[in-house]
């Protein structure tokens, strides 16, 4: 049985790591380290942790003249409180002003269920991908956060990390290479190329597996980094398997998928499906229920892949 | 009360009439530009850049500086004309306003230009952004002092009463916000447009040590912001009364002058203006 870890549990661990390498770090919350998996956090370094209250605005700038001193800010909240909300805050204090802070949002995509659109983060990468230079990490197991927050804390720059809140099975070992802009070919395969990105990976690695059964090889690609994105590991998957089928927890608008079409569009135009969920107001219920609804399940995006290349 | 020099106060008068000269210098070039508000807050910046503010043009990113944050970022011009009396960069860059690719846009973009410090222009955003420096300069046991200048439409923003809540909780004392109240907007008097008022008390409600100045007297302004912290442990604010456009006699005081579109007729009078200003001070 494949372990399964709570990834705000493991980022406040991470973020624990990083402080005690390098002084510099500190974090920011908005009313909510407890649920952001910083208690441990913020009983190891209390004055490193700065309580900004329901400030969703204010804090992207707090962290912005934070970082022109020196500092190095990770701001962790409720996804769309760090990027819808404040978005000119991100944009100008942030992304214009090119400043050293890494924007982590945490219970992105349906993730809230029964709590509604409200608290779903759908159009969050949409938003960051907006904004030009801002880096975009949506590891895909415990071990990608880890190891994508202490690449957030070693180099320099506006950074955006994407995370969920429900359990995540462990996929790879302590020694997995993480670089940021290089994606991870899980699998490989001939007859179509499977990309996943952050909590929804594990899903699109299931279908795969599940394709095997009837006969269907299907390569898998891990993009942790949707900005960069890696266009070269991408490029060849679409030469070599001919149709690319993208897998999200995000709206079809905007997100991973978006991005690599407008790379395929130009470089390497092939046939192409998007998974992800469709750009409406979703709706609310158990989570697992959620992600059946809107065809996120392994056994759906296996179906979707096999309707798409037969 | 606190009185400059009569040998301080000439220099500072000589100083704020180049800078106004300056800022029509940019308004030639470009053929416009938000000149109501660098107008009125000359004497505010001038007291900054050439009395309170430790600064090194030859070293813009000197660890120990004051820093100065324009959150209004459309009254740039005055920033500009400041920075380049200072010495930050060749005064020939004030020729470009208005060009393709100009360091000097019309709202500031600190990677263009030394001695700017952020990229303003939306407004609201100065103040938050002041007090992540200031709470980062105490964290380093840095007593450097950041000085934020707002207008007083501006203050209608929501997000800044986020900062001045959060700046008034952590005790930022070596903040020093000056509003730059001309009482005008874009669309007409503050009061009628979206009234602020009692802004003194609305301060003083979040915490914050609050003064009145005349937004023109350079003795009131340098005298009062050498008293910072005006409340033990807190941030604290001046509010500068000001006259929109000050200085340009067709401007003063008049709404259609927060933008200006400048005619050849109109530049000529600005010139008279200031000459005037000139031979006043000469006598």
């Amino acid at each position: 049985m494949t372990e399964m870890k709570d990834p705000r549990k493991t980022l406040g661990e991470a973020l624990i790591e990083v402080a005690e390498k390098n002084d510099r770090v500190i974090a920011l919350s908005a009313d909510s380290y407890g649920g952001s998996g910083l208690g441990p956090f913020q009983a190891r370094f209390p004055e490193k942790l700065l309580e900004f209250g329901v400030m969703e605005q204010g804090i992207m700038g707090f962290a912005s003249g934070l970082a022109t001193t020196g500092m190095i800010p990770f701001v962790v909240a409720i996804t769309p409180f760090v990027t819808s909300r404040p978005f000119e805050m991100f944009r100008n204090d942030i992304g214009y002003m090119r400043t050293n802070v890494k924007v982590v949002g945490r219970c992105s995509g349906l993730t809230y269920s029964t709590l509604g659109p409200t608290h779903y983060s759908l159009e969050d990468v949409a938003l960051v991908r907006a904004i030009p230079d801002v880096v975009i990490l949506s590891p895909g197991d415990p071990v990608e956060i880890k190891k994508a927050v202490h690449a957030a804390a070693e180099v320099t720059g506006p950074m955006y990390l994407r995370i969920g809140n429900q359990p995540l099975p462990v996929y790879f070992g302590e020694n997995h290479p993480f670089q940021i802009g290089k994606g991870v070919m899980m699998r490989d395969g001939s007859d179509v190329t499977i990309i996943g990105t952050g909590f929804a990976l594990h899903r699109a690695y299931q279908a795969a597996l599940l394709l095997e059964d009837v006969g269907i090889h299907a390569r898998v690609i891990n993009i942790h980094t949707i900005r960069p994105l890696d266009t070269e590991l991408i490029l060849q998957a679409g030469r070599e398997t001919g149709k690319i089928v993208t897998v999200e927890e995000h709206y079809i608008v905007g997100g991973l998928g978006s991005a690599i079409a407008e790379l395929l569009s130009v470089e390497h135009p092939i046939p192409m499906r998007m998974v992800g969920v469709p750009h409406q107001y979703a709706e609310n219920g158990p989570y697992e229920e959620l992600l059946g609804l809107y065809g996120l399940q392994p056994h759906q995006i296996a179906e979707t892949v096999r309707a798409f290349i037969q | 009360m606190y009185r400059l020099s009569t040998k301080e106060e000439s220099q500072l008068k000589w100083t704020a009439l180049n800078i106004r000269k300056k800022i029509l210098r940019m308004i030639r070039a470009g053929k416009g530009g938000h000149v109501g508000g660098a107008m009125s807050s000359v004497e505010i910046v001038t007291a900054l850049y050439f009395n309170l503010m430790n600064s090194d043009p030859q070293n813009p990113q000197w660890r120990e500086r004051d820093r100065f944050v324009l959150s209004a970022g459309h009254k740039c011009l005055v920033l500009y004309a400041a920075l380049a009396e200072k010495g930050y960069f060749d005064e020939s860059i004030l020729d470009t306003y208005g060009d393709l690719g100009s360091k000097i846009p019309g709202h500031p973009d600190m990677h263009k230009l030394p001695g700017v410090e952020t990229n303003t222009g939306a407004l609201g955003h100065g103040l938050s952004i002041a007090g992540g420096m200031a709470l980062g300069l105490k964290m380093d046991h840095l007593d450097s002092k950041v000085y934020v200048l707002m207008g007083d439409g501006e203050i209608e923003e929501g997000s800044n009463w986020e900062a001045a809540a959060a700046c008034s909780h952590y005790g930022l004392d070596t903040i020093l916000v000056f509003i730059d109240r001309n009482f005008l907007q874009i669309s007409g008097p503050t009061s009628e447009v979206m009234n602020y008022e009692p802004l003194k008390e609305r301060w003083e409600a979040f915490g914050w040590g609050v003064r009145e100045v005349d937004g023109h007297n350079l003795s009131e302004i340098i005298g009062n912001a050498k008293e910072i912290p005006f409340k033990e442990g807190r941030p604290s604010i001046i509010l500068a009364n000001s006259v929109k456009g000050k200085g340009l006699s067709f401007a003063e005081g008049k709404v259609g002058y927060h933008f200006w579109n400048a005619t050849p007729e109109e530049l000529e009078i600005a010139k008279e203006d200031l000459d005037l200003v000139e031979r006043e001070l000469t006598r």
